[in-house]
């Protein structure tokens, strides 16, 4: 790291005193000094401190007596662990295809020289500005199996009409499917519309004179110029599948019986309700290694893309 | 290579209250090399928009080789276009950029490689084929566009601005090659600038718009020797006409008109006898620096030409000339002089006038008076 | 982009204003529902339907939601919490934006040697999964005595919201042409006088980005409500969790819906009020990350 910023680190002034001088120069480490020490302790040492934890017998409180890998093999053979993790491939897989899919048909929709599209967008953008735990809430009233959608459509005239898959422990995982992608799609359509919007327009008129018809243009040039987008917006869903944990709370508690876990759900529960720390840390030290399996080979693909120009 | 033509384009914009374009006629002949000059803003980029079928225009029509197009889709206009960001695509290497409007156009194979190897040798860009734009430099990425609009060797080319991203120098290189190609080929070019040298050296016609008006059509000479109103006159040559007030006189015979130096010394110059209707009225002279100059020897005594005592206010030598500023009836006044003879600023010093070139106009009023 | 000519309504067009217009129904349905059976009585919940409307609009769910629904075993509503998240989100957000600034200033304009390596060390919090710090969190506050207080959710909520308001400035702050701190510092100003003279008055925009942002992040928190609190100290959505999934008694969606209404509307005002910002945070913060 070069000192490439503004200041050049040697500046000659006279008499005022280097005290002031030392002091400038000093100033800027200072200013960062809390929240590097915040960082520091509240990022990379809980961290270590987790993984210390991994490793013991601790119950309900901390106790470092190592067990070496031992919580792990629990974990693994944990059946609840196992769902949880079955879950949050579907859940992932299912949520990221879709608000993928939804989001990039919205925007290249809205991008048709929409009129009120500032409206429009802001009608798809507004569940991201809410709690996580309404939105469970929300849904759960929507999708109860007596009185929710079920009887609506029995209203409606669909009396054959059944849908309990809040209850049914087979489906139930897809409920909350179907909530997180309707909070998080917007948001896949507002970054895909600001990808779409940073495209040269005389790209398209160019397009247009080659004699390519619309939808060839989009699969051939616009598409995959948002390659970059794409990528970004998988690396964001996925990070919200892997912590999700308020929507499932509130929708279903994991339930019925734990039919609908996921790891941040798994952790939480054995850690602070059933007093299994050392099990608990042993989880979201895997949560954490999921995370990094995904965050990594696109951390890496970005830097060398930037390298290469 | 064909003729275009443009019948009374007029163009407003859905969401905008003004007029963009206000009725544009011009003829392109085959082979032609026609330059659209203007002002920031003018409508250029729309007329050639509208050409290409980019945009649709409310009123008037568009034929290429006597064939109505105004209403076909650009595909089917047999038109390529170099923009002004050049606008490659940004996924694929330039061997693709250049492919892509013949394989639209399913060309085989074979025929695709063959073009893109003439095009590429004829612009020299055959290193460059498997590289990304994003891997080129901007007058190579402006290569590659021109690369894509010959490729498909249409009916007409439309350049928008093509060399304004360049850098002076490498500007002046394409300009030349520009030419090169045009003699070579022989195509039909519309060509977009608001560089009036890239408009001089170019153009086989120049057409000046502004506001949305055809200002003027006609050959670079004419332009600017015969510009058609004041603001033609003011746009092209560099630096820009001189526009002086006087008072039209008639002295026995002849009419005349009297130029005040700063100095307050009086000199009368001849005025054709067509302004004849202006005596005693004031019109404004138009003048072109190249026009006052040191005193020439062969020149002297024709009848045009007079002398005159004026003080030099500031110096610009720019190598082959020294342009210089002097004051004539209170006007700022440019000329051009010989930089082997010195002149010092502030001091006075011996001026030729030649009119035979002036031109003339009404105080406040656009139009040239025709002489 | 997309420049067609054609703004006629052509039979396409007239499909992309209808899918767009049906997209819009789906996401504003469940709103919808949540105010409607809000006002509905608990005879209305049964008679009626999700999409009918009340047939007496009735005030009683948010009165009882407010102010005497049980949220466990205690029944005084949710205007408890509802405090308790100002209380907890108001210092934070100020906090939090108020030391990204000065570090987004110095990572910006003040590097040294070390200073991109700590910014990239400080965006991996934007990354965290929270679950892999809760447990040493949770013991550092009991030894610092503010477990279960509002205190110490500001102080969680500021240092993990730190990476992200830091990101937000030192992003804004690159955009500014350096010369503009070289002519300051030719002018004679210092680091304080450049910050607070020159920088600040022109991070209107950014600041509001900023507070937007960790507004809604902190006032829709979960995680660290539930972990870090407890009693008289949660915030709002532990407090509508505990509500609605409470088992004691018959269970009444109005009441449910519509203290879901009191935990949205903060965040929902905003959002209509200045969403733009929102939505720049929203993008710059993941495209960035
Ligand atoms: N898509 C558009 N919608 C509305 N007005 C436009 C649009 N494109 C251009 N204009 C307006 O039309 C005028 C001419 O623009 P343009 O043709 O781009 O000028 P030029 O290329 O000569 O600089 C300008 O005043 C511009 O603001
Ligand atoms: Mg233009």
């Amino acid at each position: 790291m070069a000192h490439s910023g503004v200041v050049s680190e040697t500046t000659s002034q006279p008499a005022r005193g280097r005290l002031t001088q030392r002091l400038q120069q000093w100033l800027p480490k200072l200013a960062l000094a809390p929240t590097a020490a915040m960082a520091l302790v509240g990022i990379y040492g809980f961290m270590f401190w987790t993984g210390v934890l991994s490793f013991t017998g601790s119950t309900f409180l901390p106790s470092y007596e190592f067990v070496g890998f031992d919580q792990y093999v629990r974990l693994f053979g944990n059946a609840r662990w196992l769902t949880a993790c079955t879950n949050l491939a579907i859940f992932g897989f299912l949520f990221i295809f879709c608000c993928l899919a939804i989001g990039c048909f919205l925007a290249i929709l809205l991008d048709q020289r929409i009129r009120n599209e500032g409206v429009i967008r802001t009608i798809y953008l507004y569940p991201l500005a809410l709690s996580m735990i309404v939105t469970g809430t929300v849904w759960q009233w929507i999708l109860n199996p007596s009185l929710g959608l079920e009887k609506l459509m029995h209203d409606w005239g669909w009396t054959s009409f059944q849908f309990d898959w809040l209850t049914n422990p087979n489906m139930v995982i897809y409920t909350i499917v179907i909530a997180a992608v309707w909070q998080a799609s917007g948001f896949v359509m507002a970054l895909f519309l600001a990808g779409l919007r940073g495209i040269d327009p005389a790209i398209i008129n160019a397009a247009r004179v080659d004699g390519a018809s619309l939808p060839r243009i989009y699969l051939r040039i616009v598409l995959p110029s948002m390659r970059p987008v794409f990528f970004s917006s998988v690396m964001v869903l996925a990070h919200i599948a892997i912590k999700s944990f308020d929507l499932v709370m509130a929708m279903t508690s994991g339930g019925p019986g734990y039919a609908s876990d996921l790891p941040a759900m798994f952790m939480y529960s054995f850690t602070f309700t059933r007093g299994q720390m050392g099990l608990g840390a042993a989880s979201s030290i895997m949560m954490l290694a999921m995370l990094l399996a995904i965050l990594v080979p696109y951390l890496y693909s970005e830097l060398r893309g930037q390298r290469n120009g | 290579m064909a003729q275009l033509q443009l019948k009374g384009i007029r163009k407003t914009y859905g969401n905008a209250v003004q007029e963009t374009l206000k009725g544009i006629d011009i003829n392109i002949e085959s082979g032609e090399f026609l330059i659209l000059v203007g002002p920031s803003g003018c409508g250029k980029s729309t007329l050639m928009n509208s050409i290409a079928g980019l945009e649709t225009v409310t009123e008037g029509s568009i034929l290429i080789d006597g064939r109505d197009v105004t209403h076909a889709e650009p595909k089917d206009r047999d038109i390529a276009m170099v923009f002004q960001s050049y606008a490659l695509y940004p996924t694929m290497t330039v061997r693709e950029n250049i492919a892509f409007g013949l394989k639209i156009r399913r060309m085989p194979k074979e025929e695709i490689d063959a073009e893109v190897a003439r095009v590429a040798k004829l612009l020299q860009i055959e290193p460059l084929l498997d590289r990304k734009p994003s891997q080129l430099s901007g007058g190579q990425q402006q290569r590659v566009a021109m690369g894509r609009a010959l490729a498909r060797r249409p009916k007409l080319y439309l350049f928008d601005e093509p060399l304004s991203n360049l850098d002076a120098k490498l500007r002046v290189e394409m300009r030349t090659e520009i030419k090169r190609l045009h003699q070579r080929l022989g195509t039909t070019i519309v060509y977009v600038t608001h560089d009036q040298i890239e408009a001089m050296t170019l153009a086989d016609r120049i057409a000046v718009i502004k506001d949305g008006e055809l200002l003027q059509l006609g050959s670079p000479k004419e332009i600017y020797e015969r510009p058609s109103c004041r603001y033609v006159a003011s746009f092209i040559g560099s630096p820009a006409m001189s526009f002086i007030p006087l008072k039209v006189e008639r002295d026995g015979g002849n009419l005349r008109a009297s130029l005040r130096s700063a100095d307050d010394d009086q000199m009368y110059v001849p005025l054709p006898e067509k302004l004849a209707a202006y005596e005693g009225k004031e019109i404004h002279l138009g003048i072109r620096p190249e026009h006052i100059t040191q005193p020439l020897a062969h020149k002297a005594g024709q009848e045009a030409t007079s002398s005159g005592k004026f003080r030099i206010e500031v110096t610009e030598p720019t190598g082959p000339d020294v342009m210089a500023l002097i004051r004539i009836n209170d006007t700022e006044v440019h000329c051009r002089l010989d930089p082997d003879h010195t002149v010092d600023p502030g001091e006075p010093a011996e001026l030729m006038i030649d009119l035979s070139r002036a031109i003339y106009f009404e105080a406040g009023k656009e139009a040239r008076i025709d002489v | 982009m997309a420049s067609h000519a054609e703004k006629k309504l052509t039979p396409s067009r007239i499909l992309i204003y209808a899918t767009l217009l049906l997209a819009c129904v789906a996401y504003l349905i469940p709103v919808f529902i949540m105010i409607i059976t809000s006002f509905k009585t608990t005879g209305d919940i049964r008679s009626g339907n999700l999409m009918s409307f009340p047939e007496v609009w009735s005030v009683d769910a948010w009165i009882k939601a407010w102010s005497s629904a049980c949220t466990g075993v205690q029944c005084n509503g949710v205007s408890g919490f509802f405090w308790n998240s100002i209380k907890m989100a108001v210092p934070a957000v100020l906090i939090s934006t108020a030391l990204g600034a000065i570090n987004g200033y110095v990572l910006a304009k003040w590097r040294f040697r070390g200073s991109d390596i700590f910014f990239s060390l400080l965006l991996f919090g934007c990354f965290l999964p929270f679950q892999v710090i809760l447990l040493p969190m949770a013991a550092t506050l009991g030894k610092m005595g503010l477990a279960n207080t509002t205190t110490g959710l500001v102080i969680v909520h500021v240092v993990y919201g730190v990476a992200f308001t830091t990101l937000f400035f030192r992003n804004f702050y690159v955009g500014v042409p350096d010369a503009l701190i070289k002519a300051a510092r030719l002018d004679g100003a210092g680091f304080v006088t450049i910050f607070v003279r020159i920088l600040l008055p022109m991070s209107v925009p950014i600041i509001m980005v900023c507070i937007i942002w960790q507004f809604t992040q902190i006032w829709n928190d979960f995680l660290f409500g539930v972990v870090f609190a407890s009693g008289d100290s949660q915030p709002i959505t532990v407090g509508l969790n505990n509500l609605v999934n409470t088992s004691t008694g018959v269970k009444e969606y109005n009441v449910d819906m519509a203290a879901a209404m009191i935990a949205a509307l903060p965040t929902l005002v905003v959002y209509v009020l200045a969403g733009k910002y929102f939505i720049r945070g929203l993008t710059s913060g993941a495209v960035k990350g």
